[in-house]
């Protein structure tokens, strides 16, 4: 008995030595900054003075905070106007891309070019051609519609910004489309078209049931991206987001409150847990709308 | 090979602990006190200073090892971008270096926490050496002492597109020299042009509001005032320059980079700027340059706007003798006269101003910007107060831009943005 309780105390050590960097990588810069916002959330600590526990004050301040209902409106629109965009668009270009026909290649590394592009890097292009003196506006005085505020005015900067991400998304995700729609048999396409139908038949009957699944993962990645927007909205509104601030979102909140020298980090990190816990949520509205269609 | 839990979690304790170990700053019996021995290693911190001064730091430090025989000083630069988050980790982390290029502002909150040492205690007989100025822009209201060393100044002109004006009608040798000129001839080149070039690039700051008289703190430095009727009248003149198209649509969300390219791509007839603009004028916009109109700061207080560069001494280093004697020997007059020949700044130091080489034009641009400067230094004021912090900055140009919208009156917005920054202020402690 006591060398059986023995052999049960003891653990091979080899799987904890593997496991160890990877263990101590994720603690050190995941689980300790995750439970040290949540701690703080509930102080009013600030970058160089350490806080006291205020209870839920950071969170009753926010009720009472415009800027951050402003915030979670414009995460909440970026959601709305970001996610349909690509999780459809990025299909469509896949199936334009997949079939294997001479110079495809080079449409296939156009289109994820975005991709790699530094964002700094994109948002700064898209800041000069949507300049009021910038190329955009330039077209649009030639062909007479005459200059568009486009970085001027708080909701056509969000679209713009919303734009961009999805022309720097579509690549990304068109290769996950692409692996998806290498999955789907071709006789099902085949015993389709023998049937009668047509292209568009075929993507809704065939196409769209087969990546169903791939579908709800782009949908699920990227409302968790675009929730948490920032650098499209930082580049093209300015550090202040936009006119009066206007197009600020809750990521950009977070960066603003709680960095530099007079930072709040105690408030800045309640905005960071109502962040955490509404995309935590949409990933389970995501997977459950998936499963509800399943049924 | 089996091992049992409670070594496991030894091992795993010793993994954790031991990294971290390094983190600490370890006592290798330095002196605290100000007064003691010169020696030792620090560590000199700048802003983005390397890229075109390495030669002239590299030297500086040289000169100094070399004068004080045992010392060794440890230089890192850091990038402008984000260079307060830097401070900010490192002041939190207790990694801050002996001695660090500051502004007023970063100063502010280091000093509120303790970090940064007080000069008029430890460092005091080096007061007279510097402008008197140049010497309180690091004092902060609600504290007694100074604490950062002045380092180098910087002013500039108005700088203005002649050609714009003329286009506009206006005589390109008469630029607005007061602030009701200038909202004339703005409204007017708005007008000629159909609102297609705009005068100014940039919402007021601050220090706008400061240079066109309005108080911008009480008396006691525990609450702001900018919202008194003087403020009121300049944020209601700019929102008649805005709707006129006279202040650029974009202004709302500019930064000053950002205003600085529509000042070279012609699309803005005026725009702040240092004697280190015109080098880039004739780089990078030539047709730009050989209309270029140089004119004086425009203020109704008679005082122009300066920036300061300060170098604090960490009050928690381990070689305050020689972080103190080195924050001293960057700054002191031969240094910083040497710097100024580098560069297009000018020294904090006491009779450094009156060297010809601030006093005497050749004829060039360059050298009649740098003798008005210098001028116009002698008196000039830092309008931003040291209290006003980056969040209160936005506080103010967010409240700022709703009154140009007309979604606030003037008078509503100054209020709601005092209002803010008195939160904020209140919050700092």
């Amino acid at each position: 008995m006591a060398t059986a309780s023995r052999v049960r105390r003891q653990l091979p050590v080899s799987p904890w030595l593997f496991a160890a960097p990877g263990l101590l990588v994720i603690g050190a810069f995941v689980l300790y900054p995750f439970v040290s916002t949540l701690i703080n959330a509930f102080t009013d600590r600030r970058t160089l003075i350490e806080g006291e526990f205020v209870g839920l004050a950071n969170f009753r301040e926010l009720l009472h905070d415009d800027m951050f209902w402003i915030g979670l409106r414009n995460s909440t629109l970026y959601v709305l106007g970001v996610v349909p965009a690509l999780v459809v668009l990025p299909l469509l270009l896949a199936l334009l891309v997949q079939k294997n026909i001479p110079g495809i290649a080079f449409f296939r590394s156009a289109f994820y070019t975005p991709v790699v592009a530094s964002i700094v890097v994109v948002g700064l292009i898209w800041v000069w051609l949507l300049d009021e003196r910038g190329l955009v506006n330039a077209v649009l005085e030639t062909i007479g519609v005459g200059r568009v505020g486009f970085l001027s005015d708080q909701w056509l900067l969000l679209l713009s910004a919303m734009a961009v991400t999805v022309w720097k998304g579509l690549g990304y995700y068109m290769i996950i489309y692409l692996a998806a729609l290498a999955n789907v048999p071709r006789e099902l396409h085949e015993a389709a078209a023998v049937d009668g139908a047509g292209a568009v038949r075929r993507f809704l009957t065939v196409t769209v049931p087969a990546v169903r699944s791939t579908m709800v993962l782009v949908g699920a990645l990227s409302s968790v991206a675009a929730f948490k927007v920032f650098s499209e909205v930082y580049l093209m509104a300015g550090p202040s987001g936009g006119p009066a601030g206007e197009d600020t979102t809750l990521v950009m909140l977070v960066q603003r409150t709680g960095t530099g020298l007079t930072g709040r980090v105690g408030y800045a990190s309640a905005i960071s847990v109502v962040v955490f816990v509404i995309t935590v949520a949409l990933m389970l509205l995501v997977l459950r709308a998936d499963r509800r269609s399943e049924t | 090979m089996p091992v049992s839990r409670r070594k496991l979690a030894a091992a795993l304790a010793v993994c954790v602990v031991l990294p971290l170990s390094a983190c600490g700053s370890g006592d290798d019996g330095g002196s605290s006190d100000a007064s003691g021995k010169i020696e030792g290693d620090i560590t000199f911190q700048t802003w983005n200073l390397r890229a075109n001064f390495k030669d002239y730091f590299e030297g500086l430090i040289a000169d100094f090892e070399k004068k004080h025989p045992g010392t060794h000083v440890k230089w890192v630069d850091q990038p402008a971008e984000g260079y307060a988050d830097k401070i900010s980790a490192d002041a939190a982390g207790g990694t801050l270096p002996d001695v660090v290029n500051v502004s007023p502002d970063l100063v502010a909150p280091l000093a509120k926490a303790g970090l940064a040492l007080d000069l008029d205690k430890d460092a005091g007989q080096y007061r007279k050496e510097y402008l008197d100025g140049a010497w309180a822009s690091h004092q902060i209201p609600g504290m007694s002492g100074t604490y950062a060393f002045p380092w180098y100044l910087n002013t500039g002109p108005l700088f203005y597109n002649k050609s714009l004006f003329e286009k506009a009608g206006l005589p390109a040798d008469q630029p607005p020299t007061t602030y009701d000129e200038l909202f004339e001839d703005a409204l007017t080149i708005a007008e000629k042009t159909d609102g297609k070039v705009a005068t100014l690039a940039n919402v007021p700051t601050v220090e706008d509001f400061g240079r066109y008289g309005v108080p911008l703190m009480n008396q006691e430095g525990t609450g702001f005032a900018f919202n008194d009727p003087k403020g009121v009248e300049l944020l209601t003149k700019y929102k008649e320059l805005y709707d006129a198209k006279a202040l650029d649509p974009q202004a709302l969300t500019a930064t000053p980079e950002s205003s600085g390219k529509k000042f070279l791509t012609e699309a803005v007839a005026m725009n702040p700027g240092s004697a280190l603009d015109l080098g880039n004028f004739k780089k990078q916009a030539p047709n730009l340059y050989k209309n270029i109109g140089i004119t004086d700061q425009i203020t109704s207080t008679g005082h122009v706007n300066m920036y300061v560069m300060g170098v604090m001494v960490n009050s928690q280093t381990k070689r305050k003798p020689a972080a103190i004697a080195f924050a001293h020997y960057v700054t002191d007059a031969q240094r910083q006269m040497s710097f100024a020949k580098k560069v297009a700044i000018f020294p904090s130091t006491a009779g450094s101003l009156d060297d010809p080489y601030f006093t005497e034009e050749d004829g060039t641009d360059e050298t009649r910007v740098r003798v008005a400067a210098a001028k116009s230094l002698k008196n000039a004021v830092n309008y931003t107060p040291v209290l006003f912090s980056e969040q209160m900055k936005t506080e103010l140009r967010n409240e700022v831009a709703k009154a140009l919208q007309g979604k606030e009156s003037p008078k509503e917005a100054l209020d709601n943005a005092v209002k803010a920054c008195d939160r904020l202020l209140q919050q700092q402690g």
